[in-house]
């Protein structure tokens, strides 16, 4: 996997950065989750 | 792409133990400023006809949310302000949509769970979401580092009251909803409450990285915006739901009334997460629950007809999780831990290259040094969305009705006047204390 370099902001660097950080992926798993819980009741 | 040179390692001093305590008693005061709008945020959709779908009614909602998200800022300090603050960490706009879409799903799930076990039942078991904010918050953000053990049994202490204290409001649940009604409510609630305690992790991303909540919100917004113009024409359809829209003319007013009040809460919730961090913000800001209560008792008569023992259960869980949430907001974090938290700060502006003095300045509740005279006031563009937004929402009272049911207006009266008390004075110790950085 390609290392972001932090002082580099262009958006690709910037996105990679972002999802290469482990605590993005917390929210959206909790977000997907909800999403579905939303289908049930609905 | 050369690098930025222009961009210094945070390297971060720590913060004065005066300013520090200031901006400590600032947060507890937001936070408790922000329990008062967010609890009478939710009071508007109990004015509106139950036949209307709730996504419909979260959409409107999201509709007044969306403008006074962009209105507020633009009246307070102006949206050069939020260019400057994209500018510095122009990654936090990918985390504050992510949070608006997470916000979108929650507050939807909250209607549910109003209309199936009530305001005043509801409240506290989203407010659960407290107990996973204090999770996040010592596992990724170094909150409650290093606290000492008196803090440590506050926080958890209070926590366990607050559980508590939902556990005994779900069970009054049972006598105010229909069989079979209750569990879907319940699971909308404890859905939501999930879902903004981990929304608060975007939240202190920003806020451990400098930057104001006023720019934050513009752009959360927009997920919000976004998720639920989505999920209503998905499940509603686009036709079906400009006759629903159309049809729900009278009542417009009253849930975008009920966005822009939660967006005044949220914006004091946003400030008391900059400040004391999530693990107390939240548990302050959930002193809602409270003001629903009082909102769903005393003006709309919600457990009229209830047996002594349904409002035992109420009074007694509500009580425990309000003092559940004081035990919180009186073990405030230490010089020590606080260095902690400027670890994490560094952590962060270190991955997202984010110039070491505006994560400083942040920190401290001030203007980064050179910013000051740089900022420009307000511009066209800020009087004409102060000014269209003034104007939406004058047609849309001009179109409202009121519902035809019991409402205590004094009541009411008293509780409005109580929240823009609190308005005035946090605003103004905002102000003085920070100029609402």
């Amino acid at each position: 996997m390609t290392t972001p370099n932090p002082t580099d902001r262009a958006p690709r660097n910037l996105f990679l950065r972002v999802t290469t950080d482990v605590h993005f992926w917390i929210p959206l798993c909790v977000l997907l989750g909800g999403l579905i819980l939303l289908d049930k009741l609905s | 792409m050369p690098a930025a040179n222009a961009i210094t390692p945070p390297v971060q001093t720590p913060v004065h133990a005066t300013r520090l305590r200031t901006l400590q008693s600032l947060g507890i005061f937001c936070g408790f400023a922000a329990g008062a709008w967010l609890g009478g945020a939710e009071a508007p959709i109990k004015l509106v006809n139950p036949d209307i779908s709730p996504i419909t009614v979260s959409l409107i909602m999201v509709l007044g949310v969306f403008l006074a998200r962009w209105s507020v800022p633009a009246f307070i300090r102006g949206t050069a302000h939020v260019r400057n603050d994209v500018r510095q960490a122009p990654h936090l706009i990918v985390w504050a949509v992510l949070a608006g879409c997470m916000w979108a799903v929650a507050n939807t799930l909250t209607i549910y769970a109003i209309r199936n076990v009530g305001l005043s039942i509801a409240f506290p078991l989203w407010n659960t979401n407290s107990l996973l904010g204090i999770f996040w918050g010592f596992l990724l953000f170094n909150e409650l580092h290093y606290a000492g053990w008196k803090r440590w049994l506050g926080v958890i202490g209070g926590a366990i009251c607050m559980f508590g204290g939902a556990t005994l409001l779900a069970i009054a649940s049972s006598h105010q909803a229909a069989p079979g009604k209750a569990a879907l409510g319940i699971f909308a609630a404890l859905g939501a409450g999930i879902l903004w305690g981990t929304m608060y992790i975007p939240y202190r991303k920003a806020y451990l990285t400098g930057m104001n909540p006023l720019s934050f919100i513009t752009f959360f917004t927009v997920g919000e915006l976004a998720t639920m113009t989505l999920l209503a024409v998905g499940y509603r359809g686009a036709t079906p739901l400009w006759h629903e829209l159309v049809s729900a003319r009278a009542v417009l007013f009253w849930l975008m009334l009920g966005g822009f009040v939660w967006v005044i809460g949220d914006l004091f919730q946003q400030y008391a997460t900059k400040y004391v961090g999530i693990s107390r913000g939240i548990p302050l800001s959930n002193t809602n629950q409270l003001w629903g209560l009082l909102w769903g008792i005393l003006v709309f008569h919600e457990l009229r007809g209830a047996g002594h023992t349904v409002y035992a259960q109420v009074a007694g869980g509500s009580i425990l999780m309000a003092l559940g949430a004081v035990a919180i907001a009186l073990s405030s974090a230490t010089a020590r831990e606080h260095s902690s938290w400027q670890d994490a700060a560094d952590r962060e502006g270190k991955r997202y290259g984010v110039e070491g003095e505006y994560v400083q300045a942040g920190m401290e509740g001030r203007e980064m040094q050179g910013r000051a005279a740089t900022s420009a006031g307000r511009t066209m563009i800020d009087w004409l969305l102060i000014l269209g937004t003034t104007a939406l929402f004058a047609v849309l009272a001009m179109m409202a009705k009121l519902p035809q049911m019991e409402i205590g207006l004094g009541w009411g009266i008293v509780l409005a006047l109580a929240m823009l008390s609190l308005l005035a004075t946090c605003g103004i110790a905002l102000w003085r204390t920070t100029r609402f950085r």
